[in-house]
């Protein structure tokens, strides 16, 4: 199962993704209000944050959807929203715990992102690494690397200093 | 095992996937009163407004209720025999249950005005209603509409958008107080007097008649009188529970249940708007009659009625919609007596009349009548509110601390 995954020390906030996905999305224009992915910026805090939707496992917006116009693509396994069924009642938009869910005030129904059918833009035009889209498994196997990385820094360090006490002694 | 399910609505459709989760084989039974698929009663007025088709009004799985392994009846129940485990039904006798999920929903209520229940006055509640109250939008002008919930509101804006002219009459000093506080009322009330809607407040409706040309004459106590080619009324909603009489299970309004959704008899469970559970707000019996609350209370009773031992934190009420082109949405605790303090968002922050409300320090709740951007706060802000979390920041700060806090291990 690949998924989208973002690596927010890698952002560097050039806001590509929105573009791309803008563009996907309208068929004519690069306008961010099209963009199912945001760039958050927050200054103070030293943060550029790409969100775009999860594909939660138990998705709340699906489970609420008093329509059931929220479905999960059999293929991609993205959680879809069906245009023509969607009310535009926006209760999926009150339920996303992460914001990911925007609302077309043209077509008056809620929008989300569709893994562009197994083909997402927003990584296909991010330049510095942030997205990818990948198995969730090579994602894990990733984390894991970079945790085993740390560990084995924190022991070399509590080694040396170890042998710096029993030296001293 | 025997699983019976009174009831076809989102309480019932929930408990039905939840329970095939981790039950293949046991039989399921669902009794419906009402008759026909399952359909989504909050899709009545989009459907009466044009926006949606008649057909997008039923819910998924409504029609493949055999394929998972569901045996649907459609009769009336009489009564319950707790002690040998027994339903009474109408047409097909007795049925016996191992486990009995009561999601029967609610009916809405007629106020007690002197000539409400004659023919061209109308509740918006069933797909009877709907079919009703379609004829009469293509052939009448004037519609009065009395009570302003969301469902009468959401009426207001239907019958507007297709050129009707609409009168709403309340009772109370302000619009939907279940949705919104005060301020967030009035702003309502202008919206919608900007679209041509007379809104009356305070006034009390003493009686209707009808004239001999057939339009309705609605007397009001203290003002002018109105007149109507119908009437729609929105009054509030009663739980479907008459059939519990005579049977041990306990009941006043609605039925209480635990955090398991089981009433006081041990293999009955209770689920959506016949029910009265706990909330998040540590209150213990609360009945929100509202969709999201009975998907919750479904899922919960229909994994519980598998075996399951799963609990349910508490129901957060939450309402949303778009409306004479505002988008109106609240969750929790908003009115000024549940509150000490709150924080208004200045029109900067791009969202409209929205307030944030505090008590004892923690976010209890939120109040939006503003633009549909403003609604991804909300959805944001729900774990915060439900896993009480102190937020020690300006609330202008908000917005960027929810998108970081996710990132934060």
């Amino acid at each position: 199962m690949k998924v989208i995954t973002l690596d927010t020390s890698k952002c560097v906030g050039c806001r590509n993704c929105e573009l791309a996905c803008a563009f996907i999305n309208s068929k004519e224009t690069c306008e961010r209000k099209f963009s199912m992915i945001r760039v958050n910026h927050y200054i103070e805090e030293h943060a550029v944050i790409p969100m775009t939707c999860l594909h939660c496992e138990d998705p709340w917006c699906m489970a609420v959807c008093p329509s059931g116009a929220i479905t999960r693509d059999p293929e991609t396994n993205a959680v879809i929203i069906q245009d023509e069924k969607c009310a535009g009642c926006k209760m999926c938009i009150l339920a996303c715990p992460y914001g990911n869910i925007h609302f077309d005030a043209e077509l008056m129904v809620s929008h989300k992102c569709n893994l562009c059918e197994g083909n997402p833009r927003c990584v296909g035009h991010c330049i510095s690494g942030a997205l990818n889209f990948e198995e969730i498994e090579d994602f894990n196997e990733r984390s894991r690397k970079k945790v085993d990385l740390e560990i084995s820094k924190y022991m070399k360090q509590t080694c040396k200093t170890q042998e710096v006490d029993s030296n001293g002694k | 095992m025997k699983a019976v399910i009174i009831g076809n609505g989102a309480a019932s459709l929930a408990a039905i996937r939840s329970f095939r989760k981790y039950d293949k084989k046991s039989s399921i039974t669902v009794i419906s009163k009402e008759g026909g698929n399952a359909y989504s009663r909050v899709l009545l007025p989009y459907v009466l407004r044009g926006k949606l088709s008649y057909e997008k009004l039923f819910l998924p799985f409504s029609d493949k209720l055999d394929s998972l392994g569901v045996t649907y009846i459609e009769d009336e129940v009489l009564s319950v025999d707790d002690a040998e485990s027994v339903l009474k039904l109408g047409k097909h006798g007795d049925l016996f249950y191992d486990t009995l999920l009561i999601a029967s929903g609610s009916k809405a209520l007629w106020p007690p005005i002197k000539g409400i229940c004659q023919p061209g006055i109308y509740h918006l509640w069933t797909i009877n209603d709907l079919n009703r109250l379609q004829i009469e939008f293509s052939e009448k002008k004037e519609v009065v509409i009395i009570g302003s919930g969301f469902v009468s509101l959401q009426a207001a804006w239907a019958a507007c958008s297709r050129g009707l002219k609409v009168t709403l009459i309340e009772i109370a000093d302000r619009l939907m107080p279940l949705v919104l506080d005060v301020r967030g009322s009035g702003l309502m009330a202008e919206q919608m007097s900007k679209f041509g809607v007379n809104v009356y407040t305070s006034t009390i409706t003493e009686e209707i008649s009808k004239r001999e040309d057939g339009k309705f004459f609605i007397l009001l106590r203290d003002k002018e009188n109105i007149l109507a080619d119908f009437i729609i009324v929105g009054a509030g909603v009663g739980a479907n529970i008459d059939f519990l009489k005579d049977s041990a299970i306990e009941f006043a309004r609605t039925i209480p249940v635990d955090n398991y959704m089981l009433t006081n008899v041990l293999n009955v469970f209770a689920a959506g708007d016949v029910a009265a559970g706990p909330s998040v707000f540590g209150d213990e019996h609360v009945t929100h009659a509202l969709w999201p609350t009975a998907v919750e209370m479904g899922k919960i009773a229909g994994a519980n009625m598998a075996g399951q031992n799963i609990r349910y934190d508490g129901s957060l009420n939450m309402n949303v919609t778009q409306m004479f082109d505002v988008t109106v949405a609240s969750m929790g605790k908003f009115n000024d007596a549940d509150i000490d303090d709150y924080y208004v968002y200045d029109a900067e922050s791009g969202k409209g009349y929205c307030k944030l409300c505090y008590k004892d320090g923690l976010i209890v709740g939120i109040c939006l009548v503003g633009t549909s951007e403003a609604v991804s706060l909300l959805g944001k802000l729900r774990p915060i509110i439900r896993n009480r979390l102190a937020v020690k920041l300006p609330p202008a700060k908000l917005d960027a601390f929810l998108n970081v806090r996710f990132f934060q291990k």
